[in-house]
């Protein structure tokens, strides 16, 4: 898990090119949206989407879904862990 | 003075001219259908299209058929044809132009063309050739939004000027609104405005990577809704002063008697859960019109079906209207959404329904939505005099136009043709700008040798995570000239770009060149729609004033100063930041260097910023 969470960190500094940020700098349990944590927004869960698609063969159909999902990296790694098809 | 509308042109999914149009509206026939005409492979996606080939339209234009030319251009001219015809200026019969003078010189008949896809349907044919040759190079002279609009212009040979305005979805609007500053600058006699937009593979799948295309015929206002059908087609409107109209005895259809063009300056593809944006452009039109909201007796919203516009944009109506709300109703059900044409498409539908008397229905409505307006679902005779029409664009660009129907004609009447204009005595031009001296208060430029880095002093990191090296750089002489004149917040932003964020678009092409229709990237997707730019240095410096982007190839930025002295000169502005910013990538360089194009520069920004003295 802790590998996964890792990589994620790492997936996501690439794709959503957050310049200079390491994946330390991304506590594990913060919120990744509004404006109490990290600040992501709705085209960030989109490229999120395509990431999820693309790397780890999970198919989000619906936005909206993505809500719970990518709450936080942990969550991100769960979910992962649990659908993932590559 | 009063803005006659004396012509219309349209052409989109419900039909070819105005008679068919008029038709499919009042039997509620919807024109989205399975893709016929577009090659994606996305056939699972419903969509507007014109119900005609592109060597159909050719065929009726008079072009050869092994002649390859853009369908939005195709569209385009089909509609200005209409539009020329039914104002009296082009004969029906001989089909020809002849130069139109008044008693004193050549009228001054000016196009104005919104679009934002432009030629990308020819582009996308050949992108994957033009790397090893050079059979199809000239389609990238042809890509860009400005020689669509000069393609137009030349195939009448009327137009004394042309130019092409690009705020996404709201460009056809802008259109009428800069045509309606320009004939009371009297810069123009006439103007021919509105918009074109063909279904690309390329727009197509850039919605599908914002996860708002509807599998399913669009429900705009219904709980439902699940976002939008796009579609294609173009439409203009002829725009003169009604002293003008009254001087060749042309009928009056109706009066473009208020507009308001605001910046929601929110996000760069979601409205504002307020709807400031639209909130304003539609209090200007208002206010210019001198009416108040219970005038108002129909408006055809923006409505695109996805779950954020309706929302905002039903907030936003709230806003305006409180308790008094008149029926109000998205026909994107009709045409889908005609992205930068749907501005004018829609104004000429709201056009049809005040003549006709009737309310177009909102297709597909069944269930309100929570906080959401409570569309009509078509009424006929139903006496429309003051309508409002939305269209809001990516970036936030707001722009609401108000019509009144002309009263006093009972029924359009034919138009005299062109070679009937009477000899009159006093010049039309006889509304020169105030005589206003403008200052320039400080002037940025950036090259490819600035340093972009810069950038850290004004946004973080963060802020600018989808910021190619265009955005950066033209956000940092933006904000370095607002410094430098020592301003915040202009009153308006008007930028000037040949092709926008071409990095943006260079990556979106090869993506779907290399690994097909899949989920392509959001973030690339919005960075290449041309007004981007603008917006986003409107969000940076919270500027909810005048917001437009020109297109015109290398006279873009002329355009943009051009515009700026007229917001200056009217007094609604004090001050007004003027940009125009182009890029090129090193594939885009060996492209052009084939042509003989060389020494282009990776990156040029330059802004100025302006004020009344």
């Amino acid at each position: 898990m802790e590998e996964l969470i890792l990589e994620l960190k790492q997936q996501i500094i690439e794709a959503l090119n957050l310049e200079e940020m390491t994946p330390d700098e991304i506590d594990t349990d913060a919120q990744l949206f509004g404006n109490d944590g990290l600040g992501l927004d709705s085209i960030d869960a989109l490229e999120l989407i395509v990431l999820m698609e693309k790397r780890y063969g999970i198919k989000l159909a619906n936005p909206a879904d993505g809500k719970a999902i990518f709450q936080s990296v942990r969550t991100i790694a769960e979910y992962v862990n649990e659908n993932r098809k590559k | 003075m009063n803005i006659a509308i004396t012509g219309e042109g349209i052409i989109c999914a419900i039909g070819a001219d105005k008679a068919s149009v008029l038709d499919s509206l009042r039997r509620k026939q919807t024109g989205i259908d399975t893709m016929r005409y577009l090659p994606s492979e996305h056939k699972e996606l419903p969509v507007g299209e014109v119900k005609m080939s592109n060597d159909e339209m050719k065929s009726l234009l008079g072009f050869d058929a092994s002649q390859e030319v853009s369908r939005t251009s195709l569209m385009g001219m089909l509609a200005v044809r209409q539009a020329l015809e039914d104002s009296g200026y082009l004969s029906a019969e001989n089909g020809n132009l002849s130069p139109l003078t008044t008693h004193h010189s050549p009228l001054k008949i000016i196009l104005i063309s919104g679009t934002t896809v432009s030629g990308m349907d020819v582009t996308e044919r050949h992108f994957t050739e033009l790397r090893t040759s050079d059979v199809n190079l000239w389609c990238l002279d042809y890509h860009n939004c400005g020689d669509n609009t000069r393609q137009i212009a030349e195939y009448f040979g009327c137009f004394s000027e042309y130019t092409t305005v690009s705020t996404a979805c709201s460009s056809a609007a802008n259109a009428l609104i800069l045509g309606a500053e320009m004939l009371k600058a009297g810069e123009a006699d006439v103007v021919v405005a509105g918009g074109t937009e063909a279904l690309s593979v390329f727009h197509l799948n850039g919605f599908n990577s914002l996860m708002i295309l509807d599998k399913e015929h669009c429900r705009p206002f219904d709980e439902t809704r699940a976002g939008l059908n796009l579609g294609e087609g173009a439409a203009y409107v002829v725009l003169e002063s009604e002293e003008h109209a009254r001087q060749r005895q042309a009928s009056v259809h109706a009066y473009l008697t208020g507009y308001g063009n605001a910046c929601d300056a929110f996000h760069q593809t979601a409205s504002s859960e307020n709807g400031e944006g639209a909130f304003l452009a539609i209090q200007e039109a208002l206010t210019m019109a001198g009416l108040k909201p219970s005038d108002i007796d129909y408006v055809n919203a923006h409505g695109t079906g996805t779950p954020n516009n309706d929302l905002s944009e039903s907030v936003a109506l709230c806003r305006v209207f409180g308790e008094q709300m008149p029926p109000v109703s998205s026909t994107k059900g009709f045409t889908g959404h005609t992205t930068s044409a749907s501005g004018s498409i829609e104004a000429v539908i709201c056009l049809l329904a005040m003549h006709h008397g009737f309310l177009p229905a909102n297709l597909g409505w069944h269930q309100p939505m929570a906080g959401g307006i409570i569309p009509t679902l078509g009424e006929d005779n139903h006496v429309l005099r003051h309508v409002v029409c939305n269209s809001f664009g990516f970036g936030g660009n707001d722009s609401s136009l108000l019509f009144e129907r002309n009263v006093e004609s009972g029924k359009w009447k034919e138009n005299t043709s062109a070679t009937d204009i009477l000899p009159h005595d006093r010049p039309l031009t006889s509304h020169p700008s105030p005589l206003t001296s403008i200052c320039e208060l400080a002037r940025v430029e950036i090259t490819p040798e600035s340093d972009l880095s810069e950038i850290r002093d004004f946004v973080k990191p963060l802020e600018a995570r989808r910021m190619g090296k265009l955005m950066k750089a033209s956000l940092l002489s933006s904000l370095k000239a607002l410094r430098q004149a020592g301003i915040d917040c202009p009153d308006a932003i008007i930028t000037g770009t040949s092709l926008g964020c071409w990095e943006n678009t260079e990556a979106l092409l090869t993506q779907i060149e290399q690994e097909g229709e899949v989920m392509l990237s959001p973030t690339n997707f919005m960075q290449s729609t041309h007004n981007t730019i603008g917006s986003n240095i409107a969000i940076r410096t919270h500027c909810h004033g005048y917001n437009i982007t020109y297109t015109q190839g290398d006279d873009s930025l002329a355009w943009a100063l051009r515009d700026a002295r007229r917001q200056l000169a009217s007094g609604r502005c004090k001050t007004v930041l003027v940009g125009c910013h182009d890029e090129t990538t090193p594939l885009y360089r060996s492209l052009l260097d084939r042509l003989g194009i060389t020494n282009l520069p990776s990156i040029h920004s330059i802004s100025i910023v302006l004020t009344a003295v």
